[in-house]
């Protein structure tokens, strides 16, 4: 619409990025460089995951309207690899395990801000066509920078060698709901015909229940030795 | 905070060269990205007439448009795009909205036109010269109803009405809900297409039998007028005359053909361009034939000019006349042999001569007749109009019917002015009867009225009709028809088929005190977008820094969640 209403999208996509780095003590530790490095792991594994996509899962000619559910499952699969790239980042940061999973998850949040909702706003929210898209759009980067600092706490979780063994099972079930994710969106959008506002609602729903969870997990796993 | 992130950012600059590289080189080139022309409907619009005749400005002048719509019901119209619909269109309201300088008005037209109630077509087709008459500033244009166009227009029509009669909290409620749309046309200003050449186009069937004969002129124009030019399909007038015209060629080329039935007269055809700006293409052909050459048909013993004008409709036939024809004169037989026939043949029809004078003060002559009249050739027009004044000349709403049920007679008839192929076929056969009695002399031989020289086969309604469907297949405005267009060179070889020495005449403006001057621009896409008035966006960054402000105090007190965790946790843990 204006240049004004992309500052609006902008200030609600970008600002929760920078409190959060402010107040989760980030800046003291002077974790800049590291955020940026987990940004460019992200940037590679993205790029590693294209690849395999463009070379083992062709484009889907299916009819209109119809829906792959194996191919779509199959390449959410793919997304595992963000798994291995947090930890890879996470391996490579020495420090205390809250350090390590904030460094992670907002270096990679970040990065996916930059790269995939920056120019859309930009092309979009400054055109003349006034749509609600880039409002939504600015929030559900809101609800993902909560998911992947989530997934990057399930993901240290997994890789300690001192989890209990009655914690395996709760933080594997959290680290495939972590995964396939967006594939639950996407089937219950197919399946419910929902909204643009009520998916927002029910990816914030969704991903909140699932921080939660990874947040009693972690306290009871930090405090429990 | 802002300290901080300003720190941020000064670290960020200062530790390295690369890192400011790799963001302001995006920044930039994002920055002079050009705006996507994404837009919420995207349609054609059709621009009015906008032309010059003898230095006098008439429609539009103006073809950029970039405002919001609003309909008439809104109080304040100024610098606003006004949508108005065909069904709710009056002269008042158009008049309104120009008083109120309006940036634009869009007239949107219905689908099927001949399904519009009766009144609404005639009240429009006699408001169509009315818009015309005088040039008006604002651009004008008109769009073909759809789906999408029409929920604009209902979205419109209630943000409009609405207007002025809301508490600010309801008007507050509103900009959030509601749809404004923004008016975009793509392309540039209107302006003078030079040199543009009407084209007009002649054939002939040469006579029998000695030096000096005389010759029978049959002049037909063959282009359309109305409000907006993409829009004139020009069915009745003059699709029907031209139609008439190649059917008569078709028939007298027959006769022509064989020794017995050759006659003592010659048939000049003349197909004129430019016919409803002043009759130009005629008055060119005519400064051609009488002033620029030695010998032509013309300069010597014309029997009389018959000129046909909207034909295919209507059960009466007029004779336009600018000075009654003297008894003993050719034109005094063919009034004659016109009368004889309708009495003895079509008693249907009721024939008349109408009288009047040529008006040289009137900017625009009134049949094309009267251009031959100034240059003293005996001529008349024949239509089934009783005055050059009526709308059905000059409108949009002179189509084709695409219903096949009125086409079959069945069914109801379209509201407005179109062709009835029965009654065209009829007044050919008419008028082809009595030329064939002054061509070959027959009344003064004996022959009775009702003596059929054509039988019903030979008159043929298919040919009529397709030529009539494919005149009117596209817009046959002067200003669309240019030299190399189909509609020339289709008659153009239609006419060779028939008669002899098809030639093409042109005519172009004067350059420097020029006669007739178009316009281009007549056809566009617009685009509405959906937009948002400014405090709309006042009210969403307060929201928005609502929003951050909670998000911030959230994270502030995120330890608080985090104990409730730890003490929700703790029993369980030392269970354990």
């Amino acid at each position: 619409m204006t240049l004004f209403h992309f500052g609006n999208c902008f200030a609600l996509a970008y600002f929760p990025y920078f409190i959060t780095y402010k107040c989760s003590g980030l800046s003291e530790y002077n974790a800049f460089w590291r955020c940026v490095q987990a940004g460019a792991t992200y940037l590679f594994v993205q790029l590693c995951k294209m690849l395999f996509l463009a070379t083992f899962f062709p484009t889907w000619e299916g009819g209109a309207g119809v829906y792959d559910f194996v191919g779509e499952f199959m390449k959410s699969t793919v997304d595992m690899a963000d798994l291995l790239g947090l930890h890879l980042v996470m391996s490579r940061n020495a420090g205390k395990g809250e350090y390590k999973i904030m460094v992670a998850a907002m270096g990679w949040a970040t990065a996916e801000l930059v790269m995939s909702r920056c120019l859309p706003l930009w092309v979009g929210a400054r055109g003349i066509e006034f749509d609600w898209k880039y409002i939504q759009m600015s929030f559900d980067s809101n609800i993902s920078l909560v998911h992947y600092i989530a997934m990057a706490a399930v993901v240290w979780m997994f890789t300690r060698y001192d989890l209990p063994k009655s914690f395996r099972l709760p933080v594997t079930v959290l680290l495939a709901l972590c995964v396939y994710k967006a594939f639950l969106m996407e089937l219950f959008v197919h399946v419910f015909l929902l909204g643009s506002w009520t998916v927002l609602l029910v990816k914030a729903v969704l991903t909140g229940a699932i921080s939660l969870c990874s947040l009693f997990l972690f306290v009871t796993l930090v405090h429990s030795n | 905070m802002f300290e901080e992130a300003s720190e941020v950012f000064d670290n960020m600059f200062k530790s390295s060269f690369p890192l400011t590289f790799i963001v302001f080189i995006p920044a930039v080139l994002i920055l002079v990205s050009p705006l996507p022309a994404e837009a919420a409907h995207e349609f054609t619009v059709y621009r009015m007439q906008q032309y010059d005749l003898q230095g006098q400005p008439y429609g539009t002048r103006n073809a950029i448009l970039n405002t919001e719509a609003r309909t008439v019901e809104a109080e304040v119209l100024s610098r606003r795009c006004v949508i108005m619909r065909l069904a709710d269109f009056s002269y008042e309201e158009y008049q309104k909205a120009l008083r109120q300088s309006a940036g634009a008005v869009v007239i949107i037209l219905p689908k099927n036109m001949s399904a519009m109630p009766q009144d609404i077509v005639q009240q429009f087709m006699e408001l169509e010269p009315e818009m015309l008459a005088t040039e008006t500033i604002v651009p004008v244009y008109f769009a073909m109803e759809d789906d999408e166009l029409l929920s604009i227009y209902t979205q419109t029509l209630t943000s409009s009405s609405s207007q002025g009669s809301l508490s600010a909290a309801e008007v507050l409620l509103h900009t959030a809900t509601a749809n404004g749309f923004q008016m975009v046309t793509s392309g540039a200003q209107s302006k003078a297409i030079s040199d543009w050449a009407i084209t007009s186009l002649e054939g002939r069937l040469a006579g029998v039998g000695g030096e000096d004969l005389p010759t029978i002129v049959v002049v037909a124009h063959y282009d359309s007028f109305g409000v907006a030019p993409w829009l004139s399909y020009g069915a009745d007038s003059n699709g029907s005359g031209v139609s008439m015209l190649l059917e008569l060629a078709r028939l007298f080329s027959k006769l022509y053909t064989y020794k017995r039935t050759h006659a003592g007269y010659n048939l000049l055809f003349f197909v004129s361009g430019g016919g409803k700006f002043n009759y130009q293409g005629t008055k060119r052909w005519l400064e051609d034939n009488l002033d620029h050459t030695d010998s032509s048909l013309l300069q010597d013993n014309v029997a009389f000019v018959l000129c046909l004008d909207t034909l295919g409709n209507g059960d009466s036939l007029h004779l336009h006349v600018s000075k009654p024809p003297k008894e003993g004169s050719p034109q005094y037989t063919l009034l004659k042999e016109l009368e004889l026939v309708s009495e003895s043949q079509f008693p249907e029809v009721k024939f008349s001569m109408v009288h009047k004078k040529i008006n040289l003060a009137d900017d625009m002559l009134a049949w094309e007749h009267e251009r031959f009249g100034i240059r003293r050739l005996p001529a008349f027009t024949l239509s089934h109009l009783p005055s050059h004044r009526l709308a059905q000349r000059s409108s949009i709403m002179d189509a084709r019917s695409v219903s096949p049920s009125s086409r079959h007679g069945a069914g109801e008839p379209p509201a407005g002015p179109h062709v009835d192929v029965q009654k065209l076929s009829r007044n050919t056969k008419l008028v082809a009867e009595a030329l064939a009695r002054v061509i070959y002399n027959l009344t003064e031989k004996g022959a009775p009225g009702d003596l059929q020289i054509f039988t019903e086969q030979m008159v043929q309604d298919e040919q009529l009709s397709a030529v009539v469907d494919w005149l009117t297949a596209q817009p046959r405005a002067a200003q669309l028809v240019d030299k190399d267009s189909s509609v020339v060179s289709t008659l153009e070889y239609h006419l060779g088929h028939y008669l002899k020495d098809v030639k093409r005449h042109y005519v172009k403006a004067d350059k420097r005190d020029p006669e007739f001057v178009f316009y281009d621009q007549l056809k566009q896409t617009m685009n509405a977008y959906r937009v948002k008035p400014a405090i709309f966006d006042l009210l969403l960054a307060v929201c928005i820094a609502a929003y951050l402000g909670m998000m911030y105090l959230a994270i502030q007190n995120f330890g608080l969640l985090y104990s409730v965790a730890r003490r929700i946790t703790q029993p369980k843990v030392k269970s354990h």
